[in-house]
């Protein structure tokens, strides 16, 4: 096997690194995510750290020193207060707010496990997820309290922290945020009673203050092996599951991402955050990155619609921004940016989901920077290639491997293809997963000896510039989230008008790939089967991503001699309409 | 007759709803708008265009006495009021258009609004102590561009400041029709009892059939259905409370209160008309949304 494999271990890429990438990782600096966190508020201190803008332009801040403060006073809460030790879960239920960085470098410092969870999710996806992790403690933005009543009964949790979206902002703006949403957008739904203890944020802080001093104690003997976070990702098999991400898979990433931008790197960076940090994506790009950076992340709790981007853009000195296609084409549908694109900038960073050729040409047009597309997946901490911020640009590619990452591409055999043809994209490095949480079968079946088999096809060109020309999974990328046609299925299957449904991704222009039913209607079923009825049955399930856009009845769907749904046929159906 | 205190109170309430509309606004508002300025151009033809027709017709239609007539001239030829800015928020309108009209409206007035009054009113044989001096007018037009320009800086240099302006700037666009209403029609209620209905009639058609005509104008230059929405609430919605200031300061005792009745009965009934219409407006945006969205699912059911 040896023999055949040299193309790929010469690393041809590193050519591309110039003079402006490091060939290496610097070695490790900190033991853990917590001391990393401890020492950037140690020399960054009175810098700011987060802002968090609402869309009128209210905001609130949090400076370094503030920032390591609170999270050590949340690490005192969770460990005297909630009694938990060193390994347990906290799902943290979170938009983009000042609160977010306070618990989620909170939750590190008390050496707990991280559990990032989407703040749209329906009432079953998240028993799921909080099941899954065993997680105790919950930390949930207070517009989505109300699904606590259905969810706490069937979990383990044993204790909810309430945060808004408006959290230490300066307490008029903050009264007035929180009037707006009460009064006229009547978003804050009221607390259920709950048999357990249920209490905001600022008293859980207030509670933990006395503990503050011990933080440290709780961390320093957290190795970098140790899980920091589970990372939900859907599964083949229709639930989603916990990527394992290690205090030191997490770090190398920050290394790897820190590495690809040193070159535009100056003391005083400022880095609009619109994806949510709940994302992997935003999560190590513009929390973690930023933080250790000593950069200002701009904190957007809802960047739809993009107008609502509007005020940060003015008010702050962007120098970066971190998007996924849709948002930078919605930018530039707007006349504001295309009038006063962001004067500081200095890149952009796509990742997600493929950046459209004409997206990139036209951004580069109106802010005279580029935006350097990535490609990376939860299980990679995410990222894994990335396009370099000086030479060259090079559309359609997802770039080179980041420093100290060992890509291969293989055939079905599990051996290297030749230059030049296509084959799965796999990946060893330092950011590579420790595993699924609690499923062996399933990380035995994507991590070989330490290999990580992504499921993408991809060719790797002379210069050793990578490409993505198919999908191994049947996995569909809605806005960069992952919807794996199980679960969709699943959920429709439930429906009594339905006798077999599959779903396969189509191309969207909006959000790159959008999810499409194909349907079978029951006919022992007496009543009508209308895509509004399909619909409605998705909403009360599934969240809105991963609800079908489009929907198709059929007579019957194609399916191999054993009975089995072929979706790769309804795929090449696809293919041939899109391709007309 | 307003007293002495209601007057300066007044004056103050509209100092401070003039720095909420500049805290609504920057100065990159006012670039793109001269940039692509078809939109704000619609809308100040229907503003100084119609409206001032409007009322020196309703006054001559009507044969009102000079009083009334330079009431409801000055009426049509206001500004666009801050006021509409909340209205076009709840029919879903295009909200930046409303406030860039509003500003724009409000700067132009400085010119526009005094030569407006001084036409119309020769043009309706309104002279002598009935006259509005154009001076006036002027002075208390540029009086407010100043709190404007310092509410516009302070969202430029302390946004969380100038976003609490903008609420309580807006809120009290309200609140001044209330004090109004409250301090003004309890003591004149034998007044309105015997005022005759052509008066009623042209405080109420003013803003309604302005309404009408911006709509429509709007619709012929070309602008489509949500911006043409916009530019009807804008152009039949006028600053009341400018009205009032500029009658107490020119104007004193019995004449004052002749003068001021036709402001003060359009104050008090647009906020009715314009909730209604408002009402209306949302039913048909909501209903145009979601004719959209069914047409893009149906394109992607059919693609």
């Amino acid at each position: 096997m040896k023999a055949d494999m040299p193309i790929y271990d010469t690393r041809p890429w590193e050519a591309a690194y110039g003079s402006a990438i490091a060939r290496e990782l610097p070695l490790p600096r900190y033991r853990n995510l917590a001391e990393l966190a401890a020492s950037a508020c140690e020399r960054y201190t009175e810098k700011k750290a987060f802002t968090a803008v609402v869309p009128n332009g209210m905001n609130g801040s949090l400076t370094y020193r503030q920032v390591g403060e609170l999270s050590d006073a949340f690490a005192g809460y969770l460990r005297e207060v909630c009694k938990l030790q060193a390994g347990d879960r906290v799902a943290v239920q979170l938009p983009n707010s000042l609160t977010y960085p306070v618990v989620a470098l909170g939750v590190f410092k008390a050496g707990c496990v991280l559990v990032n969870t989407n703040p749209l999710y329906t009432a079953s996806e998240m028993v799921h997820q909080f099941n899954d992790s065993g997680a105790n403690v919950l930390v949930i933005v207070d517009m989505f309290a109300d699904k606590l009543a259905e969810v706490i009964p069937k979990t383990n949790i044993q204790r909810v922290v309430l945060s808004g979206v408006s959290e230490m902002f300066p307490a008029i703006p903050n009264a007035i945020v929180r009037g707006v949403q009460k009064v006229w957008s009547q978003v804050l739904p009221p607390i259920p009673p709950l048999s357990i203890p249920v209490e905001r944020i600022k008293t859980a802080l207030a509670s933990g203050k006395a503990h503050q001093s011990k933080a440290m104690g709780y961390w320093k003997d957290v190795p970098s092996s140790a899980v920091a976070a589970l990372q939900y990702t859907g599964g083949t098999t229709g639930v989603s599951k916990g990527a394992m991400l290690t205090h030191a898979n997490l770090m190398s990433n920050v290394d790897m991402v820190l590495a690809m931008g040193k070159s535009h790197h100056g003391s005083d960076e400022c880095v609009l955050t619109a994806l949510p940090l709940y994302h992997i994506f935003a999560f190590t790009a513009n929390l973690l990155s930023f933080f250790e950076l000593g950069g200002h992340n701009i904190l957007i709790p809802s960047p739809r619609p993009v107008q609502n981007l509007q005020r940060a853009i003015e008010n702050y000195p962007i120098t970066w921004i971190t998007g996924v296609n849709t948002l930078f084409n919605g930018l530039m549908n707007e006349e504001w940016f295309t009038a006063f694109p962001p004067k500081h900038l200095k890149a952009a960073i796509a990742g997600g989901t493929a950046l459209h050729h004409a997206v990139a040409e036209r951004w580069q047009k109106i802010t005279g920077t580029r935006i350097a597309e990535g490609f990376g997946l939860t299980e990679c901490s995410p990222v894994v290639t990335f396009n370099t911020l000086v030479g060259k640009v090079r559309s359609d590619s997802i770039g080179v491997p980041v420093p100290g990452t060992e890509v291969r591409l293989v055939n079905d055999e599990n051996m290297p293809v030749p230059h030049g043809e296509p084959g799965e994209l796999i990946v060893r490095g330092p950011q590579v997963m420790k595993g699924y949480w609690n499923r062996p079968e399933d990380t035995v079946s994507i991590l070989k000896d330490g290999w990580l088999y992504t499921g993408d096809v991809a060719v790797m060109d002379a210069d050793g510039y990578f490409k993505i020309v198919d999908r191994k999974k049947d996995l569909v990328l809605v806005s960069g989230f992952n919807v794996y046609p199980n679960e969709i299925e699943d959920a429709l299957a439930k429906m009594d008008a339905v006798l077999e449904a599959a779903v396969v991704g189509v191309p969207d222009a909006n959000s790159g790939e959008a999810v499409r039913a194909y349907i079978v209607k029951n006919p022992e079923f007496a009543g009508e089967l209308t895509k509004d009825m399909v619909v409605a049955h998705c909403k009360s399930l599934l969240t809105d991503y991963k609800i079908p856009k489009s929907i198709i009845f059929r007579d019957e769907l194609p399916k191999s001699p054993i009975g089995k749904i072929l979706r790769k046929d309804l795929k090449a159906e696809v293919k041939a309409e899109f391709n007309k | 007759m307003l007293s002495e205190a209601e007057t300066k109170l007044l004056g103050i309430m509209m100092m401070v709803i003039m720095l909420g509309m500049g805290a609504s606004l920057t100065f990159r508002d006012f670039l793109i708008a001269f940039k692509k300025p078809k939109g704000v151009l619609v809308g100040l033809l229907c503003q100084y265009g119609i409206m001032p027709f409007l009322g020196y017709l309703l006054a001559v239609l009507l044969g009102m006495p000079p009083a009334l007539a330079v009431g409801v001239i000055l009426m049509g030829c206001m500004p666009g009021g801050t006021t509409s800015n909340i209205f076009t928020y709840f029919s879903k309108g295009a909200l930046a258009l409303s406030i860039m009209m509003t500003s724009v409206s409000t700067l132009v007035a400085v010119v526009a609004v005094p030569s407006l009054i001084a036409f119309y009113s020769k043009l309706a044989g309104v002279s002598g102590e009935f006259a509005i001096p154009a001076a006036n007018v002027a002075q208390v037009l540029v009086v407010l561009l100043v709190p404007t320009v310092i509410g516009m800086i302070l969202r430029k240099t302390n946004p969380n400041i100038g976003a609490t302006i903008e609420l309580v700037g807006s809120m009290l666009g309200v609140f001044v029709i209330l004090f109004l209403i409250g301090s003004w029609v309890p003591r004149n209620y034998q007044l309105l009892m015997t005022t005759p209905w052509p008066v009623f009639f042209a405080a109420i058609g003013l803003g309604l059939f302005g309404m009408l005509l911006g709509y429509w104008l709007a619709r012929l230059l070309k602008q489509d259905n949500n911006r043409s929405r916009t530019i009807s609430l804008e152009t039949g919605i006028q600053n009341g409370p400018l009205a009032v200031l500029i009658v107490t300061i020119t104007f004193k005792g019995e004449l004052q209160q002749q003068v001021l009745l036709i402001p003060v009965l359009y104050s008090l009934f647009i906020v009715l008309t314009s909730s209604v219409i408002t009402l209306w407006f949302r039913k048909n945006a909501t209903r145009e949304a979601l004719a959209r969205d069914s047409a893009k699912v149906g394109a992607a059911v059919s693609a």
